[in-house]
């Protein structure tokens, strides 16, 4: 169950075992390269299904699993309008999505056979592009592209030094802080469950005596991935908040 | 700079895509329903708490109302009640005061016919008396008087006079 072929010790997936059996046709490639997209297709296609089942008849008076959906839904609402303020409502369906999206991915590990789709930093890197870009979009769209660039020089201004060397100095700071941003997003993201990853495969390399510190590291790994989707989504979210024009934020 | 190498452009759209197409499905059958459906209770439960409240507070006016009218109906009925004591005492009063009246007014006519009988009674024994005396004078004339008689005479006189009272 363990591919010890190259530097890293990885748990064997299905789509890896796959492409060993179909090795040298171009199909196998194609699921080498593609092998995260397709775990990922798969949470997409789990997450639509149970928001689909969720709200196929959804009433005032609530089922199992509306019940369960409105929790998650309304908690991420709760969250996001929290840190944002009620203006902050239209950015729910983006947080949200991403949180659930990273924690699907983020636990998908655990379950033998599977990956987490977030130990690449292609996916993890995709992810923080989106965030960035929305960002981006926000900021300009809500303070118009010469506000934005005027935000970005900070404050305060006056006399000659401030007038121009500090303004375009804290423009130079913080355009690399933002291209930093996604960045960071990404490489904390994909480091921690890559680690993750590595602690289970090395914990299942100890045989029957290692099944306790097994269970242990999964536990942690559970722990790790909810809050590495939470870290992720709550600093996206914090970014939001600071390019947002101030009035916005409760 | 080795991590870097991991990037591929290829996998990156293909996850971009793939984010893009679940925030879209999840736009459909999560975020708009639900959380339109999530606002339509907490707006429903705040009217309906609305409406307990209102109710609550117009049962508590009627209440009160209630209350005020029943006070005033007990205190109208405590004045009703202080009035017709009042009222039947006057009237057991001029009851009392007649009767007494009626009683002295007995009392004065029969105290004023016994007067107008002992006057009477006196006036028939003075008749009786002057009567009584005349016969005996005229008897004591008639006849020789010895002692004998006298006695006899005075003693008739005197039973005489016994019969008439």
């Amino acid at each position: 169950m363990i591919e010890t072929n190259s530097a890293q010790p990885e748990l064997k997936n299905f789509v890896g075992i796959l492409a060993e059996k179909l090795e040298g046709t171009p199909f196998a490639h194609l699921l080498h390269i593609y092998e995260n997209i397709i775990y990922s297709l798969i949470i997409v296609a789990i997450i639509s299904l149970l928001a689909y089942f969720a709200s196929r008849k959804s009433s005032m008076i609530p089922g199992r699993l509306q019940l369960f959906m409105e929790m998650v839904v309304g908690g991420l609402d709760d969250f996001v309008c929290g840190i944002l303020g009620p203006a902050g409502k239209r950015f729910t369906p983006f947080i949200g999505t991403l949180f659930l999206y990273i924690l699907f991915m983020n636990l998908f590990g655990l379950i033998p056979f599977l990956k987490s789709s977030t130990s690449s930093l292609s996916t993890t890197a995709a992810l923080a592009i989106c965030v960035f870009l929305y960002i981006q979009y926000t900021a300009i769209k809500e303070n118009g592209f010469l506000g934005y660039i005027d935000h970005l020089m900070g404050n305060p201004r006056g006399i000659i030094a401030f007038t121009v060397f500090i303004p375009v100095l804290l423009l130079f700071i913080h355009i690399i802080s933002e291209l930093v941003k996604p960045l960071s997003l990404a490489l904390r993201l994909r480091s921690n469950i890559w680690a993750e990853d590595m602690l289970l495969a090395v914990s299942a390399q100890m045989g029957i005596g290692g099944v306790p510190l097994l269970l242990f590291n999964m536990l942690l790994v559970i722990l790790s991935g909810i809050m590495q989707a939470v870290v992720f989504s709550l600093l996206s979210t914090v970014y939001f908040a600071l390019v947002l024009p101030h009035h916005e934020k409760a | 700079m080795d991590l870097l190498k991991q990037l591929t452009a290829n996998e990156m759209v293909a996850q971009i895509i793939s984010f893009l197409l679940l925030m879209a499905l999840l736009r459909i059958f999560a975020w708009n329903k639900l959380l339109k459906l999530l606002d339509d209770r907490r707006e429903r439960i705040a009217s309906e708490f609305k409406k307990i409240e209102d109710t609550q507070a117009s049962v508590e006016r009627m209440r009160s109302g209630y209350d005020r009218k029943l006070a005033d109906i007990e205190a109208e009925s405590r004045a009703k009640i202080q009035e017709a004591i009042a009222e039947g005492r006057k009237v057991s009063q001029e009851i009392r005061e007649s009767a007494r009246q009626e009683a002295r007014a007995i009392l004065d006519k029969a105290q004023e016919n016994i007067e107008n009988e002992v006057a009477k009674a006196k006036q028939e024994l003075k008749q009786k008396v002057v009567e009584l005396t005349l016969g005996t004078t005229e008897k004591l004339i008639k006849e020789k008087l010895t002692e004998e008689k006298d006695r006899k005479l005075a003693s008739d006189f005197l039973d005489e006079l016994e019969k008439v009272k």
